[in-house]
């Protein structure tokens, strides 16, 4: 394998607010090979959403300046705003609803986006759109040229969004929840879509999401999130099948395809402003020890590409 | 299809149009949301509804309630016939019947103290005394697991799951026999879904509710309901005791549905159902789901499957279940 596409490296983002500093993600490192899905998966507030803003450069106003690193192709994007380089990442929104202005042509948005980034006439332009939504099987891709948002259904508008994404020949894509707002048989194209992509354009997609069931379809490695660190990570199946965190075990135990009797956990996710010392989940973990309170755990190697950030992983819980 | 035990709530031809106008020359034809719906739901049973956006669900929740006046059909409550009222009227004899909001922190006044608005609550149907008021609140906010200062927040100082808490102490002040959940898990994390659905079950053993379980989580409806029903377009396709209708789907749409939802062991199981439902402007001729469905045949393009029964507790809508369940 290749140079990883991208590599996070003990990022740090906190903001500064009116309650305080929050520590929004801490320490956070991942790995993405050339061709990989890796997804990042957690509850809210875990720092999802900040992780892909960070990478694609729009953390908020009053962000304090990250430290650590985000390797884009082996250059730091965190420290040199590199707008050409995150002109090769690709997004793709929450909300296929929201995200495109109703009163432009859907195709004119993206022709826009390309203008901006890729190179080429107009005429290039319009012939790989059209290609495009060829290859995200949009119906009829001449005549979406010509529509409107509102002329597409949610699941064409994600599709749309895709090709957006893929417009300006990105080397990765990340997405946020591509299919929170669809149906399930809507999702379960899209997903496909999103894999088969994988495959036949060889892209590498970085992919957010608080569904174990969508992340166990798309992606081939996964990292946990708690409270802005990273609680496990490995291969998704092992992790899904064994997980050693007592985070994710009580997650995962939370499932209704997995629940023996929908426990939850008890507690809830510690504020930004508020992180516990030590470990973050240690006032919420059933084996915590005295320890948990003082130190920040690191990721213990486990073997077989798992990590997980906890000293007591082979603890039963109680 | 009758339920094992007594209905409390009932409906059918149950036909509800959206949109109609009356114009001074001719009427303006709707389009029927829920078109021709059977429903018997017994008494302290969870009803699971599930379908895609736009099959019905909703407009068949706000129909049995009462908000939306029923075009055609009949709503049987607690025995009594209690359609054919215009809202207003049909809200006083459904006051059993309650509904809880799909987002209800939307659904809360953030302007109000939490308290404030459960007060109202118990305002409207008739209960003035303040003492009265707080006993009552205080005894509901406990029931739900909260703390009775809760009353005294604001609703943007609530998590996603207090909200959900708040919404359900809402309408258990009102006494309801009957709640209809809408959607009642979308939009929260794992943990907290699992706590809001333990809660669900504490509550319906504790107040002997009946609920009508609307969701297009399957996993969420196989795990607590005792019986669902499948709308498509505004018919009932399937029905069933959970356990058959997971085991044994016989209607391609809800073999479509079932395999289409993700599995923590990322297998995928089943044909996928490829574009979206037909517009309710445009309903096709025959089998509603024909131009969908894998297992269309000719005769499914011109004749219009009903429910028939299909097993002891199982109900279906596909002319071709028997051919379907040989292969």
């Amino acid at each position: 394998m290749t140079a990883p596409v991208l590599q996070v490296e003990g990022l740090a983002v906190h903001l500064r607010g009116e309650s305080g500093v929050a520590r929004i993600l801490d320490d956070v490192s991942l790995t993405l090979p050339r061709g990989g899905t890796l997804g990042v998966v957690g509850e809210s507030g875990c720092g999802k959403s900040t992780l892909l803003r960070a990478i694609l450069g729009i953390l908020p106003r009053g962000a304090e300046t990250p430290t650590g690193a985000i390797l884009f192709e082996g250059r730091d994007i965190l420290s040199d705003h590199a707008e050409s380089a995150r002109g090769r990442i690709g997004f793709v929104p929450q909300d296929p609803y929201l995200s495109l202005n109703p009163v432009f042509r859907a195709g004119d948005q993206i022709l826009e986006i390309m203008r901006r980034h890729a190179p080429g006439s107009r005429r290039d332009h319009r012939d790989r759109l059209v290609e495009l939504f060829r290859a995200v099987q949009l119906p009829d891709p001449e005549a979406a040229l010509r529509k409107y948002p509102h002329q597409f259904s949610g699941g064409q508008r994600q599709r749309l969004l895709i090709a957006a994404a893929l417009a300006c020949d990105p080397a990765l894509v990340v997405a946020d929840e591509p299919t929170t707002a669809l149906d399930v048989t809507t999702q379960r194209e899209i997903l496909a879509l999103l894999r088969s992509l994988v495959t036949e354009r060889g892209l590498s997609l970085l992919f957010v999401t608080h569904d174990f069931g969508v992340l166990a379809s798309v992606c081939t490695e996964v990292a946990v999130l708690y409270a802005g660190r990273v609680a496990e990570a490995g291969p998704t199946r092992a992790v899904l099948d064994a997980p050693r965190h007592p985070y994710t075990r009580l997650l995962l135990a939370c499932h209704p395809d997995r629940a023996t009797d929908l426990a939850g956990i008890p507690g809830t996710v510690p504020a930004a402003t508020a992180q516990p010392p030590g470990c973050r989940f240690h006032p919420r973990c059933p084996v915590v020890h005295s320890g948990c309170a003082v130190e920040v755990p690191t990721m213990v190697a486990l073997g077989a590409g798992r990590a997980v950030a906890c000293p007591w992983h082979e603890a039963a819980l109680a | 299809m009758r339920p094992p035990l007594p209905e409390i709530l009932g409906a059918s031809d149950l036909v509800v149009e959206l949109g109609g106008r009356r114009g001074l020359l001719r009427r303006r034809a709707g389009v029927r949301a829920v078109d021709g719906v059977d429903i018997s739901i017994a008494e302290g049973e969870t009803f699971g509804i599930v379908g895609e956006s736009g099959c019905g669900k909703t407009t068949l929740a706000r129909a049995l309630l009462g908000l939306q006046r029923e075009t055609a059909g009949d709503v049987r409550l607690q025995g009594r016939r209690v359609s054919g009222l215009d809202p207003r009227a049909a809200r006083h004899v459904r006051e059993a019947v309650q509904y809880v909001h799909q987002d209800p922190g939307a659904a809360l006044d953030p302007w109000w103290r939490v308290g404030a608005t459960l007060a109202e609550g118990l305002a409207i149907h008739g209960v003035t005394d303040r003492t009265d008021q707080r006993a009552r609140i205080a005894e509901i906010l406990a029931a739900v697991g909260l703390d009775a200062a809760m009353a005294e927040h604001y609703p943007h100082e609530l998590s996603g799951g207090q909200q959900r808490r708040i919404g359900l102490a809402r309408i258990l002040l009102l006494r309801p026999k009957i709640v209809i959940l809408d959607e009642p898990t979308a939009g929260l994390d794992l943990s907290v879904q699992a706590a809001v659905l333990r809660l669900l079950r504490d509550l319906r053993a504790r107040f002997g509710l009946t609920y009508v379980f609307i969701s297009h989580d399957l996993s969420v409806v196989r795990r607590v309901c005792d019986r669902v029903a499948v709308m498509y377009l505004g018919r009932i396709v399937e029905q069933g005791s959970t356990a058959t209708l997971f085991a044994e789907p016989r209607h391609p749409y809800t073999r479509a549905l079932i395999a289409a939802a993700p599995h923590l062991d990322g297998r995928e199981s089943g044909p996928s159902l490829p574009g979206d439902p037909p517009s309710l402007r445009a309903i096709p001729l025959g089998c509603r789901f024909h131009p969908r469905c894998a297992a269309a045949a000719d005769t499914c393009a011109r004749r219009e499957p009903v429910l028939e029964q299909s097993g002891a507790a199982h109900a279906v809508a596909c002319l071709r279940w028997r051919d379907l369940d040989a292969a």
